[in-house]
């Protein structure tokens, strides 16, 4: 959650005494107090992270939404030959490229601000719930069905959970045979509406296109959106934060809280856990600066001020992963018949999440970057 | 050399909290902040002087509610001088603000529409941030219109007065099968003006039809844009008394110095009778309550027991359902809460030369006789957090004559077609990381700071003839000097 003590330090000249009460603190006078110059606790010299920011902005994002983008044609792909022969063999394909795709857009939600947000490609991607009686009413009309007229109706109305419920319905048990001629013009158009979208947003991102992908690498420098790397470094932690506080907190917890199957996500295809497991994947990836390449992540920065830091964290986000893979499938099942395996994936990313905030948040912001 | 023992509290600067935006949070997980109490006592000759507290306490927009964050999670943080419950109160309400309603019946969120602007208050308030104008060929999605039949009041309110088959509120999208009330076309005109040291700044007048009304729209109807507007800050606006906003006022300018300062009085549903108006652009609203209220009902069409009738009554894209209200008071009431407590980002760069040189200006441009750098918020029932601040908002909450270029030429309550109360500027600089845009003023039609500026008109006229005459260099600095807000 964000709920981190931190501490800011302030270096004064002046200072004689200094007297904190409930937590150390490094203080100050005032004469000096506005200057907020920061040093790092540990090293004393400026770190330079433009690798750091450098390897995120390339080899994490851009490489997740290429990844994306790939595999949302893989999809459209599957999609047609569904449509050029209806058969169990090919629903089945189509099942397993939407999972496919499924997973570079869980990890991507741990980097989720930037074109995604502003350019409202995360609600045509990802909203929910589907309105099923628009969906209804929409596959009853006569009414072309193209990816451009898919993109003038609502969010509710397109994406993956409108794609899933139209291949899946209800976990494994679709047949090929029940989906109508309708429904395959509809996922033909909004698969492709999907695409344009996956697409967008890698062009977003990539250097040959809007470049959004500099903005956070040149951090501090050329960047016209985060005045320096330290601006550029939290928002990386702020990511991880806020998908591990969803995981723990909302996507596992709520639906376990409430015992109400109905606020599980992806719940057509079964594939909460997977879904799950990705979001924590992505954590790890920005942490590690890996997605199919390898950089450098927060951990060389991590590293070099705490590395006893660095391993528990590394080893709570594995567990975490590994926590929520011991969980049954299907979750909408666990949630009442596996509690205490439910319960214990919620506490692994609980625990991730309190490390993001009470430790590696506070040393970015503790931080003395270039 | 003075002695002096300084007992220093300064909460928000010796906690920072990260972020932001979640979903939900289960109540055991949160223990009770830590305040910590730095208490320093030391030999300063600066000490004794003010303004070094000044610089430290500038940086704290929202006073103890301020954070420390100037990424794209800067508007959408929790107060962090929240109690335990207080923060799982707004975390509930942050995940109904972006709770995604859909069409009666479903499972979940039902009661979309008929008509309605957007599907969610996120949708419109992204990142709890500001809204813009469509781009040629986008959607309209954080802004809207108002209309209203000329020269009527209603008969209740004695605000706007409903153009039939339309209500206030052009709502532009629909449920499935059933017809929008209308869309609207947008078109700018390109202008130019050129600063005294010779620089150029274009400026574009937007003009605005709607078109594909499903009935004939009366001639008489008058239109107003809106954007979304920022959500943060709003709990310590609606702290702030009532008696501190109508000092302020100066309705017919009897101090001669050329700046009014009106307060809008307006329907309040609850008092079933007028309060002070102090949220929207023309201040139309006296309470956050009624603003959410009036939002779910105008903007999603979802009633509540403030608002019971669907806002499609009487037209013929009603259900006549009688599901109403629709949404539950304990959401209405998280929701309200939710926005009363978010987050006001610190200022950046305070100790900047350059900066300070601008904030110089804006005082000296006469900026701050409408936006009001500094203000004390009262005590608000339930809402410790925000009661008893020291704030930085840099507003009056009253109204002002923008002039002619700025005027939609609807009124609004007391509001005349020429005059908007002065938003408040905290969080301005942060726009572009947030919604990574920098379009400003009611319509969105200044493409940055210094065209917001020079838009404005009316009382503001000489403070704007001013920016336009300065040397670049200042004028530069003033800009500075926003974006550090």
């Amino acid at each position: 959650m964000r709920f981190n003590q931190h501490l800011e330090k302030f270096y004064c000249s002046t200072l004689s005494t200094l007297l904190v009460l409930s937590v150390f603190l490094i203080g100050c006078g005032l004469s000096g107090c506005g200057e907020d110059e920061e040093i790092d606790p540990v090293t004393g010299a400026a770190f330079d992270a433009t690798t750091i920011l450098n390897d995120f902005a390339n080899k994490v994002v851009l490489a997740t939404y290429t990844d994306l983008d790939n595999k949302a044609s893989d999809l459209l792909n599957a999609v047609n030959a569904l449509n050029a022969a209806a058969n169990q063999s090919h629903l089945e394909l189509a099942q397993t490229a939407w999972k496919a795709a499924r997973a570079p857009w869980e990890q991507s939600e741990a980097f989720l601000f930037g074109p995604v947000d502003t350019q409202g490609l995360d609600p045509a991607l990802d909203s929910w719930p589907v309105n099923r009686v628009d969906l209804d009413a929409v596959l009853d009309s006569d009414q072309d069905l193209t990816s451009a007229s898919i993109d003038a109706l609502e969010d509710t109305l397109k994406g993956f959970h409108t794609i899933e419920y139209l291949l899946f319905r209800e976990g494994d048990q679709r047949k090929a045979e029940e989906i109508t001629p309708r429904e395959l013009e509809y996922l033909i158009a909004t698969t492709e509406n999907l695409k344009a979208k996956t697409g967008q947003l890698r062009t977003a991102w990539d250097a040959s296109g809007e470049n959004y992908a500099g903005e956070v690498a040149n951090a501090g420098t050329s960047s016209t959106i985060y005045k320096s790397q330290k601006d550029g470094m939290q928002e990386m932690v702020n990511g991880m934060i806020v998908i591990a506080d969803e995981v723990a907190n909302g996507k596992i917890s709520d639906p376990f809280t409430e015992q109400d199957t109905s606020l599980v996500e992806s719940q057509f295809s079964f594939n909460s856990i997977s879904d799950f497991q990705d979001n924590i994947r992505g954590i790890q990836n920005v942490y590690m600066g890996k997605f199919t390449g390898d950089g450098q992540g927060l951990n060389e920065f991590v590293n070099g001020v705490d590395a006893g830091l660095d391993a528990r964290f590394l080893t709570e986000v594995q567990t975490a992963i590994d926590t929520i893979g011991a969980i049954p499938d299907p979750f909408r099942d666990s949630i009442t018949s596996h509690r205490s395996s439910v319960q214990a994936a919620i506490d692994a990313v609980s625990t991730v999440q309190r490390t993001l905030e009470n430790d590696i948040l506070k040393l970015v912001l503790d931080g003395n970057f270039n | 050399m003075k002695r002096c023992l300084f007992p220093f509290f300064y909460r928000t600067k010796n906690y920072e909290f990260g972020i932001m935006k979640s979903n939900h949070l289960s109540h055991t997980q949160f223990g009770m902040m830590l305040f910590c109490m730095l208490i320093v006592a030391c030999d300063s000759d600066n000490l004794t002087k003010p303004e070094n507290m000044d610089v430290l306490d500038k940086r704290l927009s929202g006073g103890e509610t301020t954070v420390f964050d100037a990424t794209s999670h800067a508007f959408s943080t929790p107060a962090p001088n929240l109690s335990e419950d207080g923060l799982a109160k707004h975390l509930d309400g942050d995940l109904e603000f972006e709770a995604v309603f859909v069409t009666v019946p479903a499972e979940v969120n039902p009661g979309l529409g008929p008509v309605y602007n957007n599907i969610s208050c996120i949708n419109c308030h992204a990142r709890d941030g500001r809204g813009r104008a469509p781009t040629s060929g986008e959607k309209l999605t954080s802004m809207l219109f108002r209309v209203s039949l000329a020269n009527q009041v209603d008969d209740v309110t004695h605000g706007p007065a409903p153009v039939p088959g339309f209500g206030t509120q052009l709502n532009n999208r629909a449920i499935y099968g059933v017809p929008p009330e209308g869309t609207v076309t947008i078109n700018y005109t390109e202008g130019e003006l050129t600063t005294s040291d010779g620089a150029k700044v274009y400026l574009r007048t937007p003009s605005y039809s709607i078109e594909n009304t499903y009935q004939p729209l009366p001639d008489d109807v008058e239109i107003s844009p809106r954007v979304a507007p920022v959500v943060f800050g709003l709990g310590l606006l609606e702290a702030i008394p009532e008696a501190a906003i109508l000092a302020l006022a100066d309705e017919d300018d009897q101090d001669g110095d050329g700046i009014s300062g009106k307060a809008n009085y307006v329907w309040d549903v609850r008092k079933n009778g007028l309060s002070l108006g102090r949220f929207g652009w023309k201040a139309n609203q006296p309470t956050l309550l009624q603003q959410v209220a009036s939002a779910y009902h105008d903007d999603i069409g979802i009633t509540t027991s403030l608002l019971p009738t669907e806002s499609s009554a009487g037209q013929p894209q009603y259900d006549g359902r009688g599901d109403d209200p629709e949404l539950s008071d304990e959401i209405m009431d998280v929701v309200t809460f939710y926005i009363q407590t978010l987050a006001v980002p610190a200022r950046r760069n305070v100790d900047d030369p350059v900066v300070q040189r601008g904030e110089e200006l804006f005082d000296s441009a006469g900026c701050t006789g409408c936006h009001i750098p500094k203000l004390q918020t009262g005590t608000l029932a339930d809402l410790p957090a925000v009661s008893n601040q020291t704030i930085y908002p840099y507003t009056d909450l009253l109204l002002h004559d923008m002039g002619p270029g700025l005027a939609d030429n609807r009124p609004d309550f007391l509001a005349s077609g020429s005059e908007w109360r002065t938003p408040p500027l905290w969080g301005i600089g942060l726009v572009k990381v947030v919604n990574g845009h920098t379009n400003f003023l009611h319509d969105g039609r200044a493409r940055g700071l210094l065209e917001a500026i020079l838009w404005h008109g009316g009382e503001a006229e000489q403070s704007r003839d001013r920016v336009q005459q300065m040397p670049a260099s200042d004028r530069d600095a003033l800009i500075a000097f926003l974006e550090s807000l």
